[in-house]
């Protein structure tokens, strides 16, 4: 039996492992956003299907999920039916809003008349507000507090379980 | 029955196959039996027949698009072309399990077949680590990854595979090749194993291990080669390496197996080296499955991730289980690999070997560090810290530099120890070309001092390359290997340039305007729209003109696929020997780009560098093949001095 070998080899082996187990179930792609504990930007932009504008301040008061999407994005798709049926449930008490950027108004259209909508969406023709928020892809969703502060961002299609545990961040006080 | 239940029930029986095949090979290797070796080697076969026939399978529900088949069902489309359709095997995680099990049951079986004479003591235990392995990637693909469960009811479509996968051609070759040499290690692995539970190691038994070892070398040499290649032809940046944990995790065995194949040299000549050889062998095949978990476990942001997923813990615990095992057998049986040979004269050929050796593991444990720097970081903190360039360039480029040192001053050196007038016969003509290639350079524009020293060390090292191969003759085993040296020496000077002589410029330019880079000067003729059925385009016109004279058009574009977030650019690039024009969008309107324009000189004769290192590799590997076996080296050795004498 060779000691140095076995002393040297179970040190790395022990930390190798070790090392590794501890990285299991961390999301790499999980960057926190600068905004998280500041104060959402504020927009105003065309609803998709009528000339009026929303700005963010009218929510004021009422917590908030802002969801940045796009028709051409599949994801979205998934994600769309999450969000709906959440906004159907909880609308009198979290106000939910869609902005789409890089797509155009009659496909949005399209898309709703298919597949439903539940809540206001917004339309972000240039991509200022996305670039505002930092959005990096869609689908990205911002969980805004009563006090207009941003509590939590989510990278991706939020699943019911994901949603229903962001929305308890906004909900307490 | 369904393409998925069939598929099923022939890796529930190469899991059989395995698991039968690894004990009774144990037992055999211990009971000395040749009945028992002779049934481990059916096994073997019988595993890698399966293997065979379940992901050719997997091949005909894709091609069929059979989508009650849970894999076609996550990765199939009729949109797709066939190539797309035939290569999304390994384009997702299940996939690319079975083909690694597909590629495993192959070289077992080569390797059995081809080890059918000799070394009865030792193949018992080779064979069963192999089966052991083909266990675990069995059991992989029966439970936690399987390809093959039945999706009910049948979607009349798919999504189509990572739309990376099929934004390039290149994407065909990269990860065949890179599992080529990633399971390929299984292979002396298995032979170091079986060494080991032997408690010795011949040479021609080691001939064995090196032979093994070279041949995945050479598939991990042009896979981590194809994989810059295509970064830099789809990644839009220019460049060819960001030291991503998972191009570390395949730079790893490499850099482990190309220290093994020089330990082995020494062992061969000299008979010292024997332990260490067997660890670093050991240590490439280990590092082979670090990669996997790097992968596939969801634990590292890198291009080549796959989705998270539960096979994470899986591959961890065979890690750590073979890590155990190895270790284990290491301690208990090292010793008794007794060195018969020793090394004397520091300043000679053997001793160069030793530094080589040296410094390869230093950089091994460099790179290693770094990858794993983050996890310890956010472990322990909580928070979030990546190790980038300037951490990995300033540890990596001092070493890389120094190897460029030893692989010419190494091979100049005779042999055993030498007299001060012999090593300055040696050292003193090859100064020749290290100046020659520092003017050249020089002349050309490089002025970074690591560039120059660079070029120093490699006119050095291709002087002293040639002039070897030279005066060896074409024929000769050592001038087939010289041929890996020079590729090598061409890489690092070409790696060296083109990363310190590139030079970027962005630029906006509105439809027909002209920009000027260096010689060339750039215009935006307009936008295209391409529709096709997996992807849309907008593709931007470049024309490109050298000195005033028109060249050609270049066409970068952003791809957007259907399922991706963001869409994908693909840069153009207008290569020459000389260096490359490239060209990416940053952002694209009808009558505005937004342009990168990127020239790097060079940066070809890094690929075909590495095809030369690999082609190297190749020769030697025919010529070790035609050496008669019963022939030991080192008698060899002694009678080449014996005619030698007068």
């Amino acid at each position: 039996m060779n000691r140095t070998v076995l002393i040297i080899g179970t040190i790395v082996t022990a930390a190798l492992v070790g090392v590794l187990f501890l990285g299991l179930g961390h999301d790499p792609s999980h960057i926190d956003s600068p905004l998280v504990g500041n104060p959402a930007p504020s927009f105003a932009l065309k609803v998709a299907g009528s000339n009026e504008t929303i700005a963010l301040t009218k929510f004021r008061g009422k917590p908030m999920v802002v969801n940045f999407w796009a028709t051409w994005c599949r994801p979205c798709w998934e994600e769309h039916p999450t969000l709906t049926a959440a906004a159907g449930e909880l609308g009198d008490r979290v106000q939910f809003l869609g902005v789409v950027f890089q797509d155009d108004e009659a496909k949005i259209l399209d898309f709703m008349r298919q597949r439903g909508a539940a809540y206001p969406t917004v339309i972000d023709e240039r991509g200022k507000t996305a670039i505002a928020y930092g959005v990096g892809g869609v689908p990205e969703t911002f969980f805004i507090d009563a006090n207009g502060i941003v509590v939590a961002k989510y990278d991706g299609p939020l699943s019911p379980e994901q949603l229903q545990s962001y929305l308890a961040k906004v909900l307490t006080p | 029955m369904t393409l998925a239940a069939l598929g099923r029930l022939l890796i529930l029986a190469s899991l059989l196959a395995a698991t039968t095949g690894a004990v009774l090979g144990f037992a055999s290797g211990a009971k000395k039996s040749l009945i028992g070796l002779q049934w481990t080697r059916r096994f073997a076969y019988a595993f890698a027949a399966l293997m065979v026939l379940a992901t050719l399978v997997m091949e005909r529900a894709l091609v069929t698009h059979d989508f009650s088949v849970s894999y076609v069902a996550h990765v199939g489309s009729r949109a797709v072309p066939l190539w797309v359709t035939i290569v999304s095997l390994w384009s997702s995680l299940e996939g690319s399990i079975l083909f690694w099990g597909f590629v495993l049951g192959i070289f077992i079986a080569a390797a059995t077949l081809l080890t059918r004479i000799g070394h009865e003591g030792e193949m018992p235990y080779a064979i069963a680590t192999w089966l052991t392995c083909g266990s675990f990637f069995s059991f992989l693909i029966a439970g936690p990854a399987n390809p093959f469960l039945t999706v009910s009811p049948v979607p009349l479509d798919g999504p189509g595979p990572n739309p990376l996968l099929q934004n390039h051609i290149l994407m065909v070759a990269h990860p065949p090749m890179l599992y080529l040499g990633y399971v390929g290690m299984t292979i002396p692995f298995g032979f170091a194993t079986a060494a080991l539970f032997r408690g010795r190691l011949e040479l021609t038994f080691l001939r064995l291990i090196r032979n093994s070892l070279l041949l995945s070398w050479i598939f991990l040499t042009l896979a981590i080669m194809l994989g810059g290649w295509w970064a830099y032809e789809v990644l839009g940046w220019g460049g060819y390496w960001a030291w991503d944990p998972v191009e570390n995790a395949s730079l790893l065995p490499w850099l482990t197996a190309t220290a093994a194949l020089h330990s082995a040299i020494i062992l061969q000549r000299r008979g010292v080296l024997k332990g260490w050889t067997i660890t670093l062998v050991q240590a490439s095949f280990l590092l082979t499955v670090l990669g996997t978990f790097m992968t596939r476990s969801g634990v590292f942001n890198s291009v080549h991730s796959f989705t998270q997923s539960a096979i994470g813990p899986t591959i961890l615990v065979f890690l750590a289980a073979v890590l155990i095992g190895t270790v284990t057998l290491l301690a208990l049986r090292i010793d008794s690999l007794e060195s018969d040979g020793s090394i004397d004269g520091a300043v000679s050929r053997e001793g160069s070997f030793l530094l080589n050796n040296l410094l390869l593991a230093i950089l091994t444990f460099t790179v290693l560090i770094g990858t794993l720097f983050p996890l310890v970081v956010e472990a322990i903190s909580g928070k979030q810290m990546s190790v980038g360039r300037p951490y990995f360039d300033s540890m990596v480029v001092p070493a890389g530099v120094a190897l460029l040192f030893l692989l010419g001053v190494g091979p100049a050196l005779p042999w055993g120890r030498a007299s001060r007038e012999e090593i300055k016969r040696a050292l003193l003509p090859p100064l020749i070309g290290a100046a020659m290639l520092t003017i050249a350079g020089v002349a050309f524009g490089a002025r970074n001092p690591w560039t120059i020293l660079t070029l120093a060390f490699g006119g050095y090292a291709i002087q002293v390359t040639v002039s070897a191969m030279w005066k060896a003759g074409w024929k000769a085993r050592t001038t087939r290997a010289y041929v890996i040296h020079l590729g090598f020496a061409i890489a690092i000077v070409a790696i060296a340039l083109s990363s310190t002589m590139r030079t970027q410029t962005e630029v906006t330019l509105a439809k027909g305007q002209t920009a000027k880079t260096g010689n060339y000067s750039v215009t935006f003729l307009g936008t295209e729209l391409r529709n096709e059925p997996h992807r849309m385009s907008s593709v931007a016109l470049i024309a490109i003109a050298k000195n005033g004279k028109a060249i050609k058009t270049l066409e970068p574009r952003m791809n957007q696929y259907e399922m991706m977030r963001e869409p994908i650019g693909t840069p153009d690039v207008y290569s020459t020997i000389g260096g490359d024009l490239y060209i990416s969008i940053a952002s694209l309107e009808e009558s505005r780009a937004s342009l990168l324009i990127i020239t790097t000189p060079f940066v070809s004769w890094i690929w075909f560098s590495v095809v030369l290192m690999a082609i190297g590799g190749a020769i030697s590997l025919i010529r070790f093949r035609r050496v008669a076996p019963a022939v030991q080296p080192a008698l060899i050795d002694k009678l080449e001095t014996l005619s030698h004498t007068p």
